[in-house]
């Protein structure tokens, strides 16, 4: 990889700096997940008037580590029947692209694993690869439910990943490079959220999708199909599920805050020293994940066609005049304020069309069950 | 030095995942074998400084298309007990006549054809602007008209795919 100058390296040595900030990192990585299964359970809990966990330890603050102890002391169960290399490997298989990823991002000015030239696209082509660990789970089980949450993960990954990569592109055009260090820094002033609203509204519907979250849960959805694609995974192999999972929740975090809100350039930029680098990084990733429980405490998990379809007929649209509009104004050089206006419309369009579809819905009020869904359109 | 080991660990391996891809006994692991491979072909274009390449074999080879193998195979190939579907047919000598009629012809050219950047020349590290200049600008023309015959062969599948009872 063409790597660009990024500090001095540790020892000297470029193999050892490598293994040591990707330990740093990894180590991080294990405590912000094991606080983020904390904090989603907290933040949800809240959400329902409930309190969550509160026994362990002051406020509960030790349950991760309880249910941490507790899944890698649990019996390893294979099914009789099911794929022996397959079902084994699988639950490793989805950790590697989240370990790629982190490989990339920035967290401070000229502190990262490696500042890559490629590194946006580095990002989206590793995580490509997270569909084969959960296809191969779904294969593997011997299950029909896991296989039924298999083929739903792959449909919905491959089509959401198309307006996530458009989304994303179209921000790099405005940026003019790959290369995630310089587009943080080019964020002094102003982050990217402000010139590309549009682009954030995509890519973080597109980014739902692509964590399995709620309302886009479709392949987990336990009241369903009983737990997805690792119905039968059961201790130390469930939890390195549950680690990529959740990992790959911060990654995306940490990505898309720096791409779209400023990374640890704004607001202060270099003036206040790498800590407050560090800690802006994390708040703002902090903030997204906040979104996203939010977001998962507030909707209703979608069908399975209404997902595909609001993928396929509004947002690969939207994304792709997203694409258009943008290269027009970057060709003919027009200013950048409506560049930003531009987008604001647009995103305000998308959000009220959304909104207002939502609100002329015939009211379902007084029907009970399948009548609720008396409108399904025909196919 | 570190290089050459590495590549040679990594040429032995993805003979290695090949082979398993031809003799694996059922076509869930073939594909699970190809994906291997594919990945492992990307990482061989990270040896020789093509980046960008190698990212695209992991993107579209690795990520998209033979999740969509896999996926074509779930849909169609599992028997009701779970196990996957052996491979075998009375297909397999010609398969295997195609196989090796284009392992002659793709090693035949490889060989006779002079390259740029071959053995004792430097290896030349392409940027993303070159590519992307070559690509929409140099070769505009070719590109949109490829883009153009993608769009109507995507249109024909949606087609064919969604075709009705009374239609």
């Amino acid at each position: 990889m063409t790597e660009l100058p990024f500090g001095d390296a540790f020892f000297g040595l470029s193999w050892l700096d490598a293994i040591i900030r990707i330990v740093i990192i990894v180590l991080l990585m294990t405590l912000v997940v094991v606080y983020l299964t904390y904090g989603e359970r907290k933040v949800v809990a809240r959400f329902q008037m409930r309190l969550g966990p509160t026994r362990t330890g002051p406020i509960g603050l030790l349950q991760g580590f309880a249910d941490a102890i507790k899944l890698l002391i649990k019996e390893d169960i294979r099914p009789r029947n099911a794929d022996r290399w397959v079902f084994e490997f699988a639950p490793y298989l989805t950790f590697i692209p989240v370990f790629l990823v982190l490989v990339a991002l920035p967290f401070a000015r000229d502190w990262g694993v490696r500042n890559l030239a490629l590194g946006m696209f580095f990002v989206f082509a590793v995580l490509g690869l997270n569909i084969v660990g959960v296809l191969m789970a779904g294969l593997g089980s011997g299950n029909k439910y896991a296989l039924l949450g298999g083929v739903r993960a792959a449909a919905q990954m491959i089509s959401y990943e198309i307006p996530l990569v458009v989304a994303l592109l179209a921000v790099a055009m405005v940026a003019g490079t790959l290369d995630l260090n310089a587009i943080v820094s080019m964020q002094d002033t102003r982050p990217f959220i402000l010139i590309q609203p549009l682009a954030f509204v995509i890519f973080f519907t597109a980014m739902l999708s692509e964590l399995h979250r709620a309302p886009f849960d479709i392949p987990v959805a336990e009241s369903e199909i009983v737990g997805g694609y690792f119905v039968e995974y059961s201790g130390i192999r469930w939890s390195m599920f549950q680690l990529a999972e959740y990992a790959s929740l911060w990654a995306f975090s940490i990505f898309g805050s720096a791409i779209f809100l400023g990374g640890w350039q704004f607001p202060f930029g270099d003036d206040w020293g790498w800590g407050w680098q560090l800690a802006l990084t994390l708040i703002k990733s902090l903030i997204m994940i906040m979104l996203i429980f939010w977001v998962r405490a507030t909707l209703p998990r979608l069908r399975m066609d209404q997902l595909m379809s609001f993928c396929w007929k509004a947002l690969i649209e939207v994304s792709f005049a997203l694409l258009l509009v943008n290269g027009l104004f970057l060709y003919y050089g027009w200013p950048e304020p409506i560049l930003a206006a531009v987008n604001w419309a647009g995103a305000i369009l998308f959000l009220g069309g959304i909104y207002l579809r939502a609100v002329r819905k015939p009211s379902t009020k007084n029907l009970v069950g399948s009548y609720k869904h008396a409108e399904v359109p025909n196919q | 030095m570190t290089t050459e080991v590495l590549w040679w660990i990594f040429a032995v391996a993805i003979v290695a995942v090949s082979a398993g891809v031809v003799f694996a006994r059922t076509v869930i692991h073939s594909a699970i074998f190809l994906i291997l491979s594919l990945a492992g072909v990307g990482a061989m274009y990270l040896f020789l400084t093509i980046e960008f390449i190698a990212l695209v074999q992991f993107l579209i080879y690795g990520g998209a298309v033979t999740v969509l193998i896999l996926l074509a195979l779930m849909l169609t190939r599992m028997a009701s007990s779970g196990e996957p579907e052996p491979t075998t047919g009375v297909q397999a000598p010609f398969g295997a006549l195609v196989a090796l009629g284009l392992m002659a012809t793709l090693i035949g050219v490889a060989v006779s054809t002079a390259w740029p950047g071959d053995l004792g020349q430097n290896a030349v590290a392409v940027s993303i602007e070159t590519i992307g200049e070559a690509m929409f600008q140099d070769f505009g023309a070719p590109f949109m008209i490829t883009g153009a015959l993608l769009l109507v062969a995507f249109i024909g599948a949606i087609v064919i795919a969604r075709q009705e009872d009374d239609e």
